[in-house]
């Protein structure tokens, strides 16, 4: 077995680890009840859980920039705020804190440089990238990266990916059995030869 | 769990630590032969109605793994230096439930070649290492490989690589079947020159001994096969040793020491039970096959006025020599879909870099593979790592998914002496004993190696017309789950820890067998050979205890 490599490629993301991860409780992480409790409550409740009005709306209109709703759904349609919303009020509690002062700071710094504006969700479109290319490489905001991805692309009963929507923009099929030809490269694959080494 | 009860104070003949891929040969073996037979595991005992597909619980969580929260370890690159704890992500990661990391491993299983055994003869001392031959031969092992791939089951090709070593006996089960990622890396290998082949893989083909065929969903990869068609322990060993009646396998055993008498002989171990409470298990004999980074620290930690270093430690090496592997990445997008989430993570490899090649200017060798990608929440985290991490582009990227492939280069990682598990001096685990520290850096020729064959990997891809190769970038590691050469085997009671027959030079009836037998590092996939030793060293074992000579 290798999987090494992918995991330190994934967890070489310093933001995840320090920014998100690093500081959270492990115990907390750790207790799967804790997540399937969040994830239920996610599921049965419309109300927020750990953000204000005013970040849920920062948050949905960082994550809709991340993953754009264009012709297909997006971030916001997979349910993205929500499971981090759920999230940060249950298994990823110990991150709170931090997570909230980041959001706080982004805020901050978005509405003094956009004179008169009323934060983030209220600027143009075309303004929101342009910031966002400025503040792409902070740890808050790869932060939220990762855990967009999380939430768009991992289990529905956890809150994101609603309905697989997920799962759906990338071609995943949630399926678990599978015949051959899995793709087209081994269609019309020939049988295997062996051949003599060429020394 | 049909298996025998047997009290603390009954002497049983043997106490093995540790169910996983060599824990769980041994407890078959050893009760096969006749043995009364205990086998503590730290971890609990999972059905296969436990298993899911759930990358947040297996991936970002310490799904069946050694929980960190509980578990801490710490890690440092420079030997001088204080390690630092590794908080959610441990350094060393196995898992932690009855079968060991034979539950969730991706069941790669080519046999080393000859040239493992003998490389320090052939090849000459490396300076600054610890490299050695084998006290014991490829064709010494043999019998044993070739009873791995019957009786726990590998599905492969023989002759269908020009570089395998010799065998006695074909696979049991034909090579499942090719992936697009499979034909690619054929294709374009074929068109450099090279022969690429089968991969030999420890998942069922067609039903065999009892159990069904993959129903190839894709979740080998870290995860439990809910199927029973991977060949871990929990399905093939650990029952066939629980039907003799003469094995007890102990769940929620966390074995905390080995305990020795006034002559230094070990009388049985002290484990902690799921709810913290100490109980000492009575044996004849004790086989420690906990994993390369728990059979070290458990010998550290029994400690005494007799073996003030550690049990069986009058080498001072044991923790030391620990080796890695070293796995180079290349990413290829392709035009047309693939679907790696489908089926099993490896069906092609290739072996033409196996060998060391001293007109390269540095030591190592390995094997390349085509791979799955791997499943979706992990491959799209790696994604910001090397391109657009947000917006339409990002999303594009997102798309790529089923025309995505990865090439893994496993290789060499030289033994040296200043690698290693030792005891944490401060941080303590949640029942009080000491963290595991992890020393490690990477050799020079590690890198220079895994440079090499990633550099073969991308040359396949373009070979092979991907649209688009990128190389993983290659750092040093702080990261394995190749736990290998931290209780080396050897001759010479003074370089080694074991004997060729697995037991310890200072303690007659304590016997180590797992990942940290290993004296070299071959070039990645050890639990294959794992088990030949674990198979071969059961085989001695019950040799010596039938003649009364443990």
């Amino acid at each position: 077995m290798n999987y090494r490599d992918d995991l330190n490629a994934l967890y070489s993301r310093r933001a995840m680890i320090e920014g998100v991860l690093g500081l959270v409780g492990v115990a907390a992480l750790c207790d799967l009840a804790t997540v399937r409790a969040t994830a239920a409550e996610a599921r049965s409740s419309t109300k927020l859980r750990f953000f204000s009005a005013n970040e849920a709306t920062t948050i949905d209109a960082l994550v809709a920039q991340i993953i754009p709703t264009d012709e297909t759904p997006g971030a916001r349609e997979m349910g993205v705020a929500r499971f981090i919303d759920s999230a940060l009020a249950g298994f990823l509690s110990p991150l709170a804190v931090t997570f909230r002062t980041g959001l706080t700071d982004f805020e901050t710094n978005c509405r003094s440089h956009h004179a008169g504006s009323d934060g983030f969700a209220t600027l143009s479109a075309d303004q929101q990238i342009i910031w966002l290319h400025q503040i792409e490489h902070t740890p808050f905001f790869e932060s939220l990266q990762q855990l967009t991805v999380l939430a768009a692309l991992t289990m529905p009963q956890y809150g994101g990916n609603r309905n697989g929507l997920g799962w759906q923009l990338i071609g995943f099929q949630d399926l678990h059995a599978f015949s051959p030809p899995y793709g087209y490269y081994d269609r019309d694959y020939p049988g295997f030869s062996a051949q003599e080494p060429a020394l | 769990m049909t298996g025998q009860r047997y009290r603390n104070s009954t002497v049983v003949d043997f106490v093995v630590v540790g169910s996983g891929a060599s824990g769980g040969v041994i407890a078959r073996e050893l009760a096969v032969a006749g043995f009364s037979t205990v086998v503590l595991e730290q971890g609990s005992r999972l059905t296969p109605a436990d298993f899911e597909h759930d990358e947040l619980k297996y991936w970002f969580q310490a799904g069946i793994t050694n929980d960190p929260a509980r578990s801490p370890q710490t890690f440092r690159s420079d030997p001088s230096a204080i390690a630092t704890p590794t908080g959610i992500r441990p350094a060393l990661w196995y898992a932690r439930t009855v079968g060991g990391s034979s539950i969730h491993f991706t069941a790669n299983y080519w046999r080393f070649h000859e040239i493992d055994f003998v490389e320090r003869s052939r090849l000459g001392p490396i300076a600054g290492t610890g490299f050695e031959d084998w006290p014991i031969t490829y064709a010494e092992l043999e019998p044993y490989y070739t009873k791995v791939e019957w009786d726990i089951g590998v599905s492969g090709l023989a002759g269908a690589s020009p570089f395998d070593p010799p065998r006695t006996r074909p696979y049991p089960m034909p090579p499942l079947p090719v992936k697009s990622s499979g034909v690619l890396l054929e294709r374009g290998a074929r068109k450099l020159g090279l022969h690429p082949f089968p991969a030999p893989m420890a998942i069922n083909s067609q039903p065999h001994r009892g159990r069904p065929a993959c129903i190839h969903c894709g979740f080998c990869h870290g995860f439990a096969c809910e199927a029973q068609a991977k060949s871990s322990t929990l399905f093939n060993m650990i029952p066939e040793a629980e039907a003799t009646g003469r094995c007890e396998i102990r769940a929620n055993s966390y074995v905390v020491r080995i305990d020795t008498d006034a002559k230094g002989r070990a009388t049985g171990v002290v484990y902690l039970d799921v709810h913290g409470r100490e109980h000492f298990q009575k044996a004849r004999a004790v086989v420690v096959s906990a994993n390369g980074a728990e059979t070290p620290r458990l010998l550290l930690a029994s400690e005494s006025a007799r073996y003030p270093d550690g049990l069986a430690n009058s080498s001072g090496l044991i923790g030391k020599y620990l080796m890695f592997n070293y796995s180079s990445r290349v990413d290829a997008i392709f035009e047309h879909e693939l679907n790696e989430f489908k089926s099993v993570q490896v069906t092609r490899v290739v072996h033409d870099f196996y060998d060391a090649d001293p007109r390269r200017g540095f030591y190592g060798g390995g094997g390349i593979d085509a791979r799955i990608g791997p499943q979706p929440a992990v491959w799209a985290q790696r994604l910001s790592a090397d391109g657009p991490a947000w917006g339409a582009a990002f999303k594009a990227r997102l798309r790529e998914f089923p025309r995505s492939m990865v090439v893994l280069c496993h290789g060499t990682s030289l033994p040296v002496a200043t690698n290693a598990v030792s005891l944490d001096p401060t941080l303590k685990d949640a029942w009080g004993r000491p963290a595991i520290r992890v020393t490690y850096k990477d050799h020079p020729d590690d890198l220079a190696n895994a440079r090499f064959l990633q550099d073969r990997g991308v040359e396949i891809m373009e070979a092979a017309g991907a649209q688009r190769v990128a190389r993983a970038p290659i750092r040093e590691q702080n990261f394995s789950m190749h736990l290998l050469g931290t209780c080396r085997m050897g001759n010479d009671a003074r370089t080694s820890v074991i004997d060729r027959y697995h037991r310890t030079h200072d303690v007659p009836n304590l016997f180590l067998c797992d990942g940290s037998s290993l004296v070299t590092s071959g070039r990645g996939q050890p639990t294959m050979t794992i088990q030949a030793l674990a198979f071969r060293a059961a085989y001695h074992i019950a040799r010596f205890a039938r003649a009364g000579e443990i």
